[in-house]
């Protein structure tokens, strides 16, 4: 009997050990390895703390979990989230499934962005280069409120999150959008003003939508046709056709670079011959102070 | 010659024309230091340049106002030389002439020693023509430039629909670049005409007085003198 006791407490301490979907498989389990791992593995336990998703269960999104030493750890994924999770692993390759349980909770900006030029790219066409929504948030490990300056969807470090693809001149020539699209911003009015912490000054998402961004072929984009006027009306009250033209992201017109050359060579022109004029007056003034003893100075 | 008739000193400047001076040097500093951390927004300091000047929504109205008041400042002295001229007060002492060019080149002459005499400058010499006249193209170019891009969606109706492609970037250039030229002429002509030069430092005070002294004339402005105090200008009278 006691021998039987004996083995029975055994047993249960062995069950409580093992560990279990269902009892042990909340994030402090997990970080006790991929807290000190090395590599794409590593989880950083401080910053996930501070995540907005910081209180979250790892395999609330890692649902399917491979391999001996996750045995038992591994959450339930739905059919659509395995069908999304198969859709988009060309472009995910470490854990397709995780990339795709962002969907579960946030489902009403996955279908903006299933309908999006992005997520058509990525989950119709199969495609590597577009992005998922880790590509422009960082890892869901990190993610920062929006408002937060660490948020790399903040409005003020957004474009740099675009520039990561829209400043590749690989993808630039494959989707035919302007190579110099970046630098044409930052160098506009628009760019510099948001640089320098102007609030209202627009980033790449304030006209171009973010989650449900379309081509600018596409009809329903806000910066197509006639929906260009509406969207810079939202800052430029009575904006008309004429007047959004001036915003294309495409290179110095000949007209403008030309302008340039010439003002430079003005403004070059001048400061020599004043640079010089004033130095030869320094010259002539020390020169006659010394041994001229010009009578007539004071 | 008759000295009882030459005053000690000369007013070059009545109140009108100095207080002119005062707007336009306080916008234009206003200007050029809320601009420049714009025009330099990628440079490290220009983003705590910015802050210094109430953060980037303050720093736009204050060189917008600046540049308003600019505008009206120049505009006033188009008035202003109008009045002169209706009271026949209005002598062309600033109006570009071929003695320019022929006392910058004996300037240089004498910068290089090879005359002993300085020009014999008129009422304003060159330098100071070229000070007056920059004001009016930095006015049209950088003035006008300024407009437009403060008030876009207005201006863009007059400007033709091929023009729409460049235009903006033409007249930001246009803006910034000749901004640009304008700093720096003033900091180093105009400053060391009026600040550095070892006669006049720290300042030329007449932008306070409006006067010069008849030594400071006799010497700098020989003909203007000759032309006031004379005498010829005696034969004249």
């Amino acid at each position: 009997m006691r021998n039987w006791l004996n083995a029975l407490l055994l047993l249960l301490f062995t069950v409580v050990l093992i560990p279990s979907a269902d009892a042990a498989a909340d994030a402090a389990t997990c970080l006790g390895c991929h807290g000190s791992m090395e590599g794409t593995v590593n989880v950083n336990q401080e910053k996930y703390a501070k995540s907005v998703h910081g209180s979250f269960d790892c395999i609330m999104c890692h649902m399917s979990l491979k391999g001996a030493q996750h045995q038992g750890l591994s959450g339930k994924a739905d059919k659509a989230t395995i069908e999304l999770a198969a859709s988009i692993s060309s472009k995910s390759k470490i854990d397709p499934t995780a990339q795709a349980a962002c969907a579960q909770c946030h489902a009403d900006i996955y279908e903006l962005y299933k309908a999006s030029v992005h997520g058509k790219n990525v989950i119709i066409k199969k495609s590597s280069d577009g992005p998922v929504c880790t590509s422009c948030h960082g890892s869901a490990h990190y993610i920062q409120p929006k408002a937060s300056k660490e948020s790399t969807v903040n409005h003020f470090n957004v474009v740099q999150s675009c520039g990561k693809c829209h400043e590749e001149k690989h993808l630039a020539e494959k989707y035919r959008f302007s190579p110099l699209v970046m630098e044409r911003y930052l160098e506009s009015f628009h760019g510099r003003k948001l640089k320098v912490g102007h609030n209202g000054a627009p980033s790449c998402v304030s006209c171009h939508g973010s989650h449900d961004i379309k081509n600018v072929e596409d009809p329903s984009s806000p910066v197509a046709g006639a929906n260009k006027i509406k969207t810079c009306s939202k800052c430029h009250p009575g904006a008309t056709e004429k007047f959004v033209a001036a915003i294309t992201h495409k290179p110095l017109h000949p007209i403008a670079h030309y302008a340039e050359i010439i003002l430079i060579i003005l403004t070059v022109s001048v400061f020599a011959f004043i640079c010089i004029h004033v130095l030869l007056d320094i010259y002539a003034d020390i020169r006659d102070r010394l041994f001229r003893k010009g009578g007539k100075h004071e | 010659m008759n000295n009882k008739n030459i005053p000690t000193e000369i007013e070059r400047f009545d109140l009108s024309a100095r207080i002119q001076h005062v707007i336009m040097f306080t916008t234009f500093l206003l200007l050029s230091f809320t601009g420049w951390g714009l025009k330099y927004a990628y440079q490290d300091p220009a983003s705590a340049w910015i802050r210094f000047w109430g953060g980037a929504k303050m720093a736009g109205i204050i060189h917008r106002a600046a540049g308003i008041t600019m505008l009206l400042d120049f505009i006033y002295h188009q008035f202003y030389l109008l009045n002169l001229a209706r009271k026949k007060d209005l002598r062309l002492t600033l109006v570009p002439m071929p003695k320019d060019v022929v006392d910058a080149f004996h300037n240089f002459m004498y910068f290089f020693g090879f005359r002993k005499e300085k020009p014999y400058f008129g009422k304003f010499n060159y330098m100071q023509k070229f000070d007056y006249w920059a004001v009016y193209w930095g006015m049209f170019i950088i003035g006008a430039s300024g407009f437009f891009l403060a008030f876009p969606v207005m201006v863009s109706s007059i400007f033709p629909a091929w023009s729409t492609q460049w235009i903006w970037d033409v007249l930001f250039i246009m803006h910034s670049d000749e901004a640009l030229l304008a700093i720096v002429f003033i900091l180093i002509f105009h400053f060391y005409n009026e600040h550095l030069r070892s006669e006049v430092f720290p300042m030329n005070w007449m932008w306070l007085t409006g006067k010069m002294s008849i030594e400071q004339l006799k010497h700098h402005h020989p003909m203007e003198y000759d032309n006031l105090f004379g005498e010829k200008s005696e034969k004249k009278k």
